[in-house]
């Protein structure tokens, strides 16, 4: 029985042998003639013979052809009649320009971050931060707005308060409330808080170490841009409450001279604070792959050092543990540079020397992490 | 740019105890060159090396005539680089992202501008330009990708994975436009993928490399006539036939009614078919077979020892790789 059943393979070979009857042909296809089909008596619309064609349903639905000949109608081009038309055309476009230097390209990092404070098509900047800095900014020039006040008004209890003096020269740039405790650190915070991290965790990174980006220049234009960004908000607006003071007063050059260095001192503070935040900012911003680490941490550091050291500092009756905290350390610096009592008793040389130890530690953080960026993920 | 493009010599890249590139003496010709390797088999480290980022241990090479170790910012502002993982910024537009990336090349705003809109016509998003990346799809995302790594035109494009993640229709765009990028534009690529169909589709060389060394390099064609095969398609009584194939030394591979054989030399077809005669077979189409990337791929890793089943097994999978057999610590085969 088994014999009989026959192998799979060989199941199809009787196809092949040519023993069976032929089948008959198939019939030749004839063409359909239309016009045969039409009855000779058929009647329609009362003409004799008519048929139903597409111009007689035409004729139905919109009447007559009366006219026709004299009418010109617009109507869509068939098909057939298009001579040509790509929806998309793929061509290879060469370019053979000239390239730019290195500073050309590194001047596009920094108008990168900066220009998008103000333009699309730059860094995007979160509109919340842009507010803020804003509303920060117009806040640094309020000294300025107490001068126009009370130049304006003619009130000298305003013009004496609010015009140039050590002190308050000191409080625009230096002082804790309010300007260190609310709007500084949370305008570097907002702005150090994805500069670096964020290359990170989108790989941009990548887009700039596999172009003629070296590292250096990569960390020195972040470093710029939020130290430009910073230069801003302290430092201009601080040039323009001096200049504003000696216009408004309608002061002349012994006035000048006398409150050149005071300026000139302030502004060198600024000069500090400004560098000491960014690079304290920009190390916090590079160990992370996120906003919102680097942000918080640097309000924590300014101002939870101070904190801990004004509580210690209570406990001990001793200023040196102000060492710790960044913002003191400008201060006293400042104070020192702008001829004031110090309001710390150790010296202010420590101070100084604390400031350098900051920035170099976070300057050695930042240039290690921008070297662990990487191009290719591994 | 004619003649070589990438040359290399002895080139050794050692981090710490581990050697990433061994002794490796590269020479790739204008084209489109595959780069091809299991995981961790250095072709990061390799790429890395040829856009002068990393300090070699020793060796020397030239990509487009500059020298790896003393001129890479003259390198990369001729190479154009396509990663393989999101390089881009979600919050802009894909204009001026690639914009962007052109002027940090070196060039001129305008000119970048005026390039970044060409480039992304021509990578297939002249209507998407305006749109934010964060509402790209991955199809898109590789699109724009590609459009920075052209904007300057650059003499030689490498491309890391620059199908991953994408479906067919976009993985078949892509290919065309690098392959556009090759033939119209008369550009080099070196093309690192796991997928074989799309080194075949685009390259005419590739670069093997495992474990450091390199294993492989030159034209597809010539590769491929490592070892040719006959393919012979039977009817009624394919077992038999294969065990006759067996007998006479010549090792077939079956499925089904398909079996291949190695061909051994001219004589080998007339062995066969003295073998079907013999045994009854009717042999319906024998033919040379034509050997795939992929069937390249495997003989290379039998040669090394790995008994491999396709190239996903040692190319698509993360870490280490899932060998059948430990491979040996020299690579063998005369390759």
């Amino acid at each position: 029985m088994a014999d009989e059943v026959p192998n799979s393979n060989d199941l199809f070979d009787d196809i092949f042998e040519d023993d069976r009857p032929a089948a008959p042909p198939l019939p030749t296809p004839q063409p359909i003639n239309l016009e045969k089909q039409v009855p000779t008596d058929a009647e329609f619309l009362g003409e004799k013979g008519g048929v139903v064609t597409g111009r007689g349903r035409m004729e139905a639905a919109f009447g007559s052809g009366d006219g026709d000949e004299t009418a010109t109608a617009q109507v869509a081009q068939v098909a057939n009649e298009v001579t040509g038309g790509t929806l998309f055309h793929q061509i290879y476009t060469p370019w053979r320009g000239e390239l730019n230097s290195r500073w050309v390209r590194n001047w596009a990092i920094l108008r990168y971050h900066v220009y998008g404070l103000f333009s699309k098509g730059h860094k995007p900047w979160p509109v919340m931060t842009k507010l803020i800095i804003f509303g920060v900014l117009i806040f640094s020039i309020s000294d300025l707005a107490m001068l126009a006040i009370g130049a304006i008004s003619g009130e000298e209890m305003i013009e004496r308060i609010s015009g140039i003096s050590r002190g308050n020269m000191y409080g625009h740039v230096l002082s804790f409330w309010f300007r260190n405790a609310c709007t500084y650190p949370i305008v570097t915070a907002l702005i150090i808080g994805g500069m670096i991290s964020e290359d990170r965790r989108n790989g941009t990174s990548a887009l700039y170490f596999s172009r003629p980006i070296n590292r250096r220049d990569y960390a020195a234009m972040k470093f710029l841009s939020v130290a430009l960004i910073l230069t801003v908000v302290v430092l201009v607006t601080l040039t323009a409450y001096y200049l504003g003071a000696i216009l408004v007063g309608g002061e002349g050059w012994a006035y000048v001279m006398d409150t050149g260095l005071i300026f000139l001192g302030t502004f060198a503070a600024g000069v500090l604070l400004v560098f000491t935040y960014t690079s304290i900012g920009l190390a916090l911003s590079s160990v992370s792959s996120g906003k919102f680490f680097p942000a918080v941490s640097f309000i924590g550091i300014i101002l939870g050092t101070k904190l801990v050291a004004f509580l210690i500092s209570a406990l001990f009756n001793s200023s040196a543990i102000y060492l710790i905290s960044p913002y003191d350390c400008l201060a006293h610096v400042g104070q020192w540079m702008l001829g004031l009592n110090h309001t710390y008793e150790h010296p202010a040389s420590w101070s100084l020397v604390m400031l350098l130890v900051m920035n170099a530690v976070s300057l050695y953080v930042l240039s290690a992490r921008v070297s662990s960026l990487e191009v290719t993920r591994e | 740019m004619t003649g070589t493009i990438i040359e290399t010599d002895q080139l050794t890249k050692m981090y710490g105890p581990h050697v990433a590139l061994d002794d490796m003496s590269l020479k790739i010709n204008s084209g489109a060159t595959g780069l091809l390797g299991p995981n961790g088999a250095g072709k990061s480290t390799l790429i890395k090396t040829l856009l002068g980022l990393i300090q070699l241990t020793s060796g020397e090479g030239k990509v487009l005539g500059y020298d790896i170790r003393t001129q890479g910012d003259s390198i990369r502002q001729r190479i154009g680089y396509m990663p393989e993982y999101d390089c881009l910024t979600p919050g802009m537009d894909a204009v001026h992202q690639v914009k962007y990336c052109g002027e940090l090349i070196g060039m001129n705003t305008n000119i970048a501008m005026q390039r970044s809109h060409t480039v992304l016509e021509y990578v297939g998003l002249r209507d998407q330009r305006y749109r934010e990346i964060s509402t790209f799809s991955t199809g898109m995302m590789q699109a724009t990708k590609l459009a920075c790594a052209i904007i300057h035109d650059p003499d030689l494009l490498i491309c890391d994975e620059p199908t991953n993640g994408l479906d067919s229709k976009s993985r078949g765009f892509m290919l065309d436009t690098l392959f556009q990028v090759v033939k119209q534009g008369d550009r080099s690529i070196l093309m690192s993928s796991h997928l074989m169909e799309d080194v075949e589709r685009i390259c005419d060389r590739i670069v093997m490399i495992h474990k450091g060394k390199l294993i492989a390099q030159g034209k597809i064609e010539d590769l491929k006539a490592i070892d040719r095969e006959i393919e012979i398609w039977v009817w009624g009584g394919a077992s038999k036939m294969e065990a006759a194939l067996q007998n006479a030394g010549l090792s077939p591979r079956r499925t089904g009614r398909v079996m291949r054989v190695v061909r051994q030399d001219e004589t080998t077809y007339d062995l066969v078919l003295e073998l079907a005669a013999k045994t009854g077979v009717q042999i319906r189409r024998m033919e040379d077979y034509e050997p795939s990337l992929e069937d390249l791929f495997l003989v290379i890793m039998d040669r090394l020892g790995y008994g491999v089943k396709s190239s996903a097994d040692l190319l698509q999978t993360q870490g280490q790789p899932r060998s059948v057999a430990p491979a040996p610590s020299r690579p063998g085969g005369g390759i």
